[in-house]
């Protein structure tokens, strides 16, 4: 078996898998190493939606809109069904000072394209009956999507290899080295050795253990959030949801003080989508806790609270399981994407912290072009690891 | 040939957890996350040994030596309002 490739790409997480997907569409002999199981990191342990609305119009906002248009294409074009859905989203305000800056921050949304609107109460109350009646308003955008990363991850995959991409699981890297410009030896815990021109750091959180192998410091920490998943049940309205609480805290950060202290510490921001599955997935946390895979009573009361503040009738459903993962927090809020100036042949893509799943198409694509030299459409300077002064 | 269902749950037949072995599926948690086999209201209590069987006896290993999927918590659907009580 021959151990040179075009390109070697390090972890079997949904953005490896995007990157070394594109790579072999284009014909270039790809390897993946994972270190353990296919999306064992933050690529199972997560929710499944592509938010939107979220999003500060900016690079992000462009690339998350860029995504979503592949995700429709891979939809048709994948062997797999990966349940992609546009259900639309709600994030649903409880106070005239949180609708004062949602009003804001949706006109700045509107201005760059993204097809967003308020709804008053009525309107809300309306489109779902279930909902407290204390809440005063909500956005909404029919854009806000869904999918299921592991049908994503197993489609990608099913395709790629069937175009001669080689998966190898359980094969912590433990050495990299820059032999030449474009000439790289990596080796696995197993003593394998492959050459490549390129190596891509797409290890989520583990991105930035793998970086130090050459030298790299990668500000890249795991964010643990903690979800829990109900047994399926039947819709609670045409969207899924979101608290506008956590949203106009990170446009304004005075609002933090209108919450319990304790929701700040853990970062708790109530999320709500329903699987194709009907399982709601009830989330979430954000905490630094190193790599603690645990969950905490603490938190999911926290959490299971919010939620039937936001949907009283919840009181009543079963938990049928629970989970953390761990998002890959890049410190700025930006994922890097791209290569690393000082190390000719090594890209990133890691630090999506909660966008992984929304942002896997582009970021593959991305690194893909990017390694093929073709021009991309949009500037991807802002997520450059050049940031890094390396 | 009948469909052979495996998982109750989630509906899971025997053709589609082959399905998944066929799309390189090694492990018991690959195998759970792409047919939702074990993901349902019993937590794969009632059919993960059907599915280590499925999986040792396709990729040719014993079973004793097919690591179980991840166990979560709850044990038992639990339901919210008792997640949420405050405690005395």
């Amino acid at each position: 078996m021959s151990s040179k490739f075009d390109a070697v790409v390090v972890g079997g997480g949904i953005i490896g898998i995007s990157c070394a997907y594109y790579l072999t569409l284009e014909g270039k002999k790809v390897l993946l190493l994972e270190k353990g199981e296919i999306g064992e990191g933050a690529s199972t342990s997560c929710d499944d939606m592509i938010l939107l609305q979220s999003k500060r119009p900016g690079i992000l906002l462009t690339l998350a809109m860029e995504s979503l248009e592949m995700y429709k294409k891979l939809a048709q074009e994948l062997p797999v069904d990966i349940e992609f859905e546009s259900r639309g989203g709600m994030v649903l305000i409880e106070s005239q000072s949180q609708l004062s800056l949602m009003e804001e921050f949706v006109r700045q949304q509107k201005a760059l394209g993204l097809e967003v609107d308020l709804l008053d109460q009525g309107e809300v109350r309306k489109r779902c009956p279930m909902v407290s009646p204390h809440i005063l308003a909500s956005t909404y955008s029919p854009l806000d999507s869904q999918v299921n990363p592991m049908m994503v991850m197993r489609g990608m995959l099913r395709e790629a290899t069937a175009r001669g991409l080689k998966v190898m699981r359980f094969s912590p890297v433990v050495d990299m080295e820059l032999v030449a410009p474009y000439h790289w030896k990596v080796t696995t815990e197993r003593g394998e050795i492959y050459e490549t021109s390129f190596v891509i750091n797409a290890a989520g959180a583990w991105a930035a253990s793998l970086g130090k192998l050459v030298g790299i410091e990668l500000p890249i920490k795991p964010k643990r959030g903690q979800i829990a998943v109900t047994e399926a049940m039947p819709r609670l309205g045409k969207t899924n949801f979101w608290s506008a609480d956590y949203i106009v805290m990170k446009l304004n950060p005075d609002f933090a003080k209108e919450r319990e202290p304790v929701l700040n510490e853990l970062g708790i921001g109530l999320s709500m989508s329903q699987a194709s599955s009907a399982n709601y997935f009830l989330g979430g946390t954000r905490e630094f806790v190193g790599f603690d895979k645990g969950v905490t009573r603490t938190a999911l009361k926290l959490i299971l609270k919010e939620a039937t503040r936001f949907f009283p009738v919840l009181r009543k459903v079963n938990i049928i399981r629970t989970f953390s993962g761990f998002r890959p927090a890049s410190g700025d809020g930006k994922p890097f994407i791209g290569p690393v100036p000082s190390k000719p042949g090594l890209y990133i893509a890691a630090g999506h912290e909660g966008d992984g799943i929304a942002l896997a198409p582009i970021t593959g694509y991305a690194i893909s072009s990017m390694i093929l030299g073709k021009k991309l459409p949009y500037d991807l300077t802002e997520l450059s690891p050049a940031r890094l002064t390396v | 040939m009948d469909e052979v269902f495996v998982c109750r749950c989630e509906e899971v037949t025997q053709e589609e957890l082959q399905k998944a072995i066929a799309d390189g599926a090694v492990t018991m948690n690959e195998l759970k996350r792409w047919t939702r086999a074990g993901m349902g209201l019993c937590q794969g209590k009632g059919c993960s040994r059907l599915v280590m069987n499925i999986l040792a006896k396709s990729t040719g290993q014993s079973p004793a030596d097919v690591k179980p999927a991840h166990y979560r918590n709850p044990v038992r659907p639990m339901p919210i309002n008792s997640m949420i009580k405050e405690e005395e």
